[in-house]
């Protein structure tokens, strides 16, 4: 009888008490001998050397081949720059998914199973800051390294070495720091700070190298003595640690069980390769809006669909800075010196930068086939509502490749076929949001990552696909460098016609 | 001057977003009493259980065990309320006996193997003890799920639908043992859509709804179950 227990609270397992009893419970049916683990350790280390010698070799390779180039006169900005830039990015998008993650959080059966026990929550809660550590350590890394092999100047050993090690103990005090917003129940305006810092560093160089003839400032390494240089990141992680373990026992069980179901949500979603579920599992709820709206523009199943996809939109403020960005990239590109020479990298960026802003504005499509109901009632066949869906998209591209592509190529035949290219981009945004499922349920195949559903590739990409084909004509006047008419009339027919199919061939759910 | 309750809700308002779902909450609850939790689907009940438990922010008003504000990151409100949510979460890798022995541990319950075997008998679980969760069945689950609620000693014991996915024979039977320990001095608040559960088990019923909560007996409530 639960109420007449004897129970001695100078009995109860402690939270290191509870972590080891779960651990050897699962040591009793996993094979986590000495010779498992270290063959696990040994992969991983070899994995790591592979990755950074082929990422090396090729930066290494791509920094010779820019360095023979002759500059041009419109790529003005610092090369270095740009990598800060990258990195700034990078950095920002992880800051904010550790934010959006916890970035302490509990599975469900920790949740359920070891937050409800008297234990301190502070000894409960220590190996998985250990293991938020060890991502902010990872995420580090995988940034500093590419931004200072990218460095115009070849670097050293010891400052490769120096540069991820410093920037690693900045990542755990960022952890650390996070973590204690967390306790305090203020993480809520951590992801819109380096969402707007991303938008910010993206879109200024590219503007200010567009405008202005030299740019002056060149990024370098701080003029400071080694020990100050990773001294004072040590001592900023070690406090930033020691503040999150000592605050990780006001951590409330309600707010690490939901974000413990977001991580669940989208650890399934990344290990079964939906990557759409994925982006729902992290992204930020859509604001409520400050005011009624009449809608008195509405006047039929048309308007009612744009005035939905323009309300989804103008509600998800992250969808904002994703276009800014996505219209940014390509002139960024354009603009710094020795990428801006490359007419290929310069497509890649195009690609990159339009793809993003399609993935933005297919938000109300992705919506729409997660929640098929309220289509449902529309007096519309399905086809119809998936055209009336794609106008916001195709508005807004028309709007971000126009400018993108006319800041990028300088010039208003530039602004064109930005402009015509924005249909097959358009349809790629519908057609990504209504992309179907992958099919778990028919023959798979064996991976590196394990078994996945045949046809996965053209599942994952599917959207994407028309949006680059569509690109082609625009590949061809970068290499061209000019933008003949016979081009401009390819390119219209060519965009339309990708956008029409991919309209047309957009899948809606059956159920 | 009147008894102040173990539990005592005022005014409580729940919700997501800043926006509340049910109309405020307030009552009493004494110890060694039951509470039932009545109202349509979506109407706040698992809400308000959640936040009376301190697993949501409440909006507004408030929530004391014991005449101190409830904070579930406080030990000594973990040792005092054991709750069954609508969690169906375990360790993919401990069986079902290993989850309530780290309970009944955790707790630092004496001779805990006894207790957990007696528990383990007392939901019909003997049979599948040893085995992982993945084994078991939805309805095995809850039982063990349950089972966790008395390997450990409690003065408040919170439920969302504990007859849910359980047999009529197994819902009768907890439905007594509860009623049981109420007896013996647990104070018990649960939700339920089952009359006969709610007419074995509460004392009275909090009926919540989106115009006003009221508490009534559980004679109106099950007529107003019954009634749909």
């Amino acid at each position: 009888m639960s109420a007449l227990l004897a129970a001695d609270p100078a009995q109860e397992l402690s939270g290191v008490g509870v972590r080891r009893f779960t651990r050897k419970a699962t040591a009793t049916r996993a094979d986590t001998s000495w010779l498992t683990l270290g063959g696990d350790l040994l992969s991983a280390l070899t994995t790591a050397g592979v990755v950074v010698a082929v990422f090396g070799g090729a930066f290494s390779a791509l920094r010779e081949r820019i360095a023979a180039r002759p500059d041009s006169g419109s790529a003005v900005l610092p090369g270095e720059l740009t990598a800060l830039v990258a990195a700034v990015l990078v950095t920002s998008a992880v800051v904010a998914l550790l934010s959006r993650l916890g970035p302490v959080s509990a599975t469900p059966a920790t949740a359920a199973w070891w937050l409800p026990l008297p234990a301190g929550r502070r000894g409960l809660l220590r190996g998985e800051l250990r293991r938020v550590g060890l991502v902010g350590v990872v995420a580090a890394v995988v940034v500093a390294l590419p931004v200072v092999l990218a460095a115009p100047q070849a670097p050293s050993v010891p400052e490769v070495a120096v540069t991820v090690a410093g920037a690693a103990l900045l990542a755990l005090a960022v952890v650390g720091g996070l973590v204690v917003l967390q306790a305090a129940g203020r993480t809520g305006w951590v992801a819109p700070v380096p969402g707007a810092l991303a938008t910010v560093v993206v879109v200024v160089p590219a503007v200010g190298g567009t405008l202005v003839d030299g740019w002056g400032w060149v990024p370098s390494a701080p003029d400071v003595p080694l020990p100050l240089l990773l001294g004072v990141p040590a001592v900023l992680a070690v406090l930033g640690l020691l503040a999150a373990d000592r605050v990780s026992g006001r951590l409330a069980a309600g707010a690490l069980r939901e974000r413990g179901t977001a991580v669940f949500v989208a650890s399934a979603s990344a290990l079964s390769l939906d990557t759409r579920e994925l982006g729902r599992a992290l992204g930020t709820p859509v604001h409520p809006p400050r005011r009624q709206r009449s809608w008195s523009w509405v006047k039929g199943p048309w308007h009612a669909v744009v005035a939905a996809d323009l309300a989804v939109f103008a509600r998800s403020p992250w969808r904002w800075g994703q276009l800014a960005i996505g219209a940014a990239l390509p002139v960024l590109a354009a603009r710094t010196r020795g990428l801006g020479e490359v007419p290929a990298l310069v497509a890649v960026a195009v690609v990159i930068g339009w793809a993003l802003a399609a993935v933005a504005l297919g938000e109300p499509s992705r919506r729409a086939h997660g929640a098929p109901a309220a289509d449902r009632s529309l007096p519309m066949s399905a086809r119809e509502i998936v055209r009336a869906r794609a106008l916001v998209p195709l508005v807004g591209l028309v709007l971000v490749c126009g400018v993108s592509l006319g800041l990028t190529g300088l010039g208003w035949q530039w602004v064109l076929l930005g402009v015509v290219t924005a249909p097959a981009w358009a349809g790629a945004a519908v057609r990504g949001g209504y992309r179907p499922e992958l099919d778990w349920s028919g023959p798979v195949l064996s991976s590196p990552m394990g078994a996945v559903p045949t046809g996965v590739g053209a599942t994952l990409v599917r959207g994407l696909d028309l949006g680059v084909l569509g690109t082609v004509p625009l590949i061809v006047g970068l290499l061209l460098g000019e933008v003949p008419q016979l081009l401009l009339g390819i390119a219209v027919l060519w965009s339309v016609g990708l956008g029409v199919l991919s309209v047309q061939t957009a899948q809606r759910r059956k159920d | 001057m009147a008894k102040t309750g173990l539990l005592e809700v005022h005014d409580l308002s729940v919700g997501y977003g800043g926006e509340p779902v049910c109309a405020p909450v307030s009552v009493s609850v004494h110890a060694g009493t039951a509470l039932g939790v009545i109202g349509p689907n979506g109407a706040g009940k698992s809400t308000v259980l959640q936040t009376v438990v301190g697993l949501l922010p409440a909006l507004g008003g408030t929530v004391q065990l014991d005449g101190r504000d409830v904070d579930e990151r406080e030990a000594g409100f973990r040792r005092a309320v054991a709750t069954v949510l609508d969690d169906d979460a375990f360790f993919p890798s401990l069986t079902g006996a290993e989850h309530l022995l780290l309970t009944a541990r955790g707790h630092g319950v004496a001779d805990a193997e006894r207790v957990v075997a007696e528990e383990i008998e007392e939901f019909g679980l003997t049979e599948r003890a040893h085995a992982l969760p993945s084994a078991l069945s939805s309805g095995q689950r809850r039982r063990l799920a349950l089972a966790a609620a008395f390997v450990r000693p409690a003065r408040l014991l919170v439920l969302d639908e504990p007859e849910r996915r359980l047999d009529a024979q197994m819902r009768r039977r907890l439905a007594a043992r509860i009623a049981e320990d109420v007896a013996d001095g647990l104070t018990v608040v649960f939700a339920s859509h089952d009359p006969e559960f709610l007419s074995t088990v509460a004392r009275r019923v909090l009926v919540v709804d989106d115009e006003a909560c009221s508490v009534v007996s559980p004679k109106v409530a099950v007529a107003a179950l019954s009634e749909g």
